[in-house]
């Protein structure tokens, strides 16, 4: 014990025998783990922010269904004949944090032209408590929870089929008893997603009108949509199944998955330019002081004592950077919290459309406390395989005379 | 324990034609509280012979002995043991560590042999005070003159009490003064502690000193010349 601190004693003055280089070199490893920090915890709040954001203005955290209605390759594809009611969700806490939804396949007309889209019908008052669709509403309003023959539609739908505000459409579809079902519903409400896609494919009802129209039982439904996913792992059921965001939603699953890869990648990048740099300047250090490690030898010290010694260098070195490297990526984390990104700031002031839906841009970072092991870890990994080159050229030149 | 090469040859061979003699059958012995020179022209062998003794380099032929211990089947890490143990060092340009205090670098190889710390204390006092540094322990060495940081360096060979001290040229950076209080520290120490020296050197002060003059040339001993 008392020869390992006199080893880290000699290791920690060998520190800092050449002041200037040492403090450069923990400062530029500083400055990179101050800086990777920050970057993955903006990269993670960045995603975190903008996925629930988008979440929570329409698709929701994971869907209940009955375990068929999605169609297994494709959750584009889904089966409307397929309904669930509240029995199966043994879970009855369930039931208040979510909102039930039925889904139509419809035609939809105007006076002069006609598309096909999907018709959602919401409950009004939950949706309201739970999700921010009804901030989508720009011109007119959000259904009336009283009032069955009301419906809003995009704004780019509209546009397509030549409606206005208080123009009254007609919506075809098939209902699940094989009947024609039809309606007339009176548009009260635009609803702005950004100009995305979802603007011209999407209408929106309310629930039990959609119910009426599809000529559903009244405790039937195809969705219960839930906002919030407290933990990773989804609840089950015996006979409905949960599905989550990503799974309904790959393409934007994916996208998130690849922003967090790219940024570990330019981390790894940006610690291996670094360490490539340390590893110079730590070669020019154990070269200048190889008649030391001559005198050293002959006096006594074992090939391994002195590569202990160089070693244990090194390592606290990377330990004074990683601590002071952590803080500033910290206090920055902590900055852009009081102080949100404006993403717009890497968009040239355009809006970001997500999923055909405009995202809020402003990014309000939070530390995420496993990155402040993973990034030390990572350095000390890479730092490592810094000393390898300088500890090999000592230990070959192990043989030393007068 | 005495120390002994037995017909030792160390052949510097840069190819297959050229073969350099850096020693050629030597054969010593070095009883214990022997005082030694070994003395020739630059290039003559005497830092080969040094290093011989010392295990830092293997011998092309012949053996080298401490005791009944045979240095030359000793692997390298055995050797830098066997040098902790029984062998202490001084070298002409002091080689002491810049960033240890005088004392510290007393205790580096006693830290390296494992000894406790009252005993490191006690032999690093010691040591300090066998030099006439006993006030001089906590300077770092560029606050140390050349003669003080020679003696730092005889502190750090002694206080391990070795059973042998090899020194390079020990007085050849100092000023004639210094040099010569040096020598009489060497024969001081060697009189009352029985300290086994053996030094190369050009510096005729300290061969006349010594007990027993090796003359070194091309590699060979050419004469053994006893001062006593």
């Amino acid at each position: 014990m008392r020869s390992l601190a006199f080893l880290i004693k000699f290791s920690y003055r060998n520190l800092w025998r050449a002041p200037k280089r040492t403090i450069i070199m923990v400062l530029s490893l500083s400055l990179g783990t101050g800086f990777i920090i920050w970057d993955l915890n903006f990269a993670y709040s960045g995603s975190k922010e903008v996925m629930k954001e988008f979440l929570s203005q329409y698709a929701g955290q994971y869907h209940i269904t009955h375990p068929e209605y999605y169609n297994k390759e494709s959750r584009k594809r889904f089966n409307n004949y397929k309904t669930i009611t509240d029995e199966v969700i043994e879970d009855k806490t369930l039931l208040e944090k979510s909102s039930r939804r039925v889904t139509a396949p419809i035609f939809i007309s105007g006076e002069k032209k006609t598309l096909g889209v999907l018709l959602t019908g919401l409950e009004i008052e939950k949706e309201k408590k739970i999700s921010t669709l009804y901030e989508s509403v720009n011109v007119g309003r959000f259904l009336d929870p009283n009032n069955r023959k009301e419906i809003i539609l995009g704004k780019k739908l509209a546009e397509r089929i030549e409606v206005k505000m208080g123009d009254e459409v007609v919506v075809i579809g098939q209902a699940l008893d094989g009947s024609v079902a039809n309606d007339l519903l009176t548009v009260v409400g635009l609803m702005d997603f950004g100009g995305g896609e979802l603007e011209e494919s999407l209408a929106f009802t309310q629930y039990e009108s959609a119910q009426e129209l599809m000529a559903m039982n009244s405790d039937t439904y195809h969705q219960r949509v839930n906002f919030e996913l407290e933990e990773e792992t989804l609840p089950q059921f015996k006979n409905a199944v949960a599905t989550r965001w990503d799974e309904i939603l790959p393409e934007i699953g994916v996208s998130v998955r690849f922003i967090d890869s790219l940024t570990w990648m330019v981390s790894v990048i940006i610690v291996l330019v670094i360490s490539l740099g340390l590893s110079n300047t730590l070669m020019i250090t154990f070269f200048e002081r190889e008649q030391e490690f001559q005198s050293l030898n002959i006096i006594g010290a074992k090939t391994s004592w002195i590569t202990k010694s160089l070693m244990i260098e090194v390592f606290i070195m990377g330990t004074i950077a990683i601590f002071f490297g952590a803080i500033i990526g910290h206090l920055a984390t902590i900055y852009c919290y009081y102080h949100p990104i404006n993403l717009q700031l890497f968009t040239g002031g355009k809006n970001i459309i997500m999923g055909g839906m405009t995202i809020q841009p402003l990014v309000r970072l939070s530390p995420v406390m496993s990155y402040y092991w993973q990034v030390p870890l990572m350095i000390y990994f890479f730092l490592s395989l810094t000393m390898i080159y300088p500890l090999i050229r000592v230990i070959r030149r192990s043989s030393y005379a007068i | 324990m005495q120390f002994e090469l037995n017909n030792v040859d160390k052949v510097y061979q840069s190819s297959e034609e050229i073969k350099v003699y850096g020693a050629k059958n030597i054969s010593l012995k070095i009883p214990e509280g022997e005082f030694m020179a070994l003395v020739g022209p630059s290039g003559s062998g005497k830092t080969t012979v040094l290093n011989l003794i010392a295990g830092l380099i293997i011998p092309t032929a012949g053996s080298l002995k401490h005791g009944d211990q045979d240095i030359t089947s000793m692997s390298l890490e055995e050797r830098t043991k066997h040098r902790l143990d029984y062998m202490g060092f001084i070298f002409q340009d002091y080689q002491l560590l810049p960033i240890l205090k005088a004392s510290e670098n007393i205790e580096f190889p006693l830290q390296l042999k494992g000894l406790s710390a009252s005993e490191i204390k006690d032999r690093v006092e010691w040591a300090l005070k066998q030099v006439g540094l006993e006030k001089m322990g906590h300077r770092y060495p560029k606050q140390l003159s050349g003669g003080q940081q020679q003696r730092v360096s005889i502190a750090r060979a002694i206080a391990g009490k070795p059973q042998l001290i090899l020194a390079d040229e020990p007085t050849a950076n100092l000023d004639s003064k210094t040099a010569q209080e040096i020598i009489e520290l060497f024969k001081k120490l060697n009189q009352e502690f029985k300290l086994t020296f053996v030094f190369s050197t050009h510096d005729q002060r300290l061969i006349d000193q010594v007990r027993t003059v090796l003359y070194i040339k091309d590699g060979q001993i050419t004469e053994v010349k006893n001062n006593a």
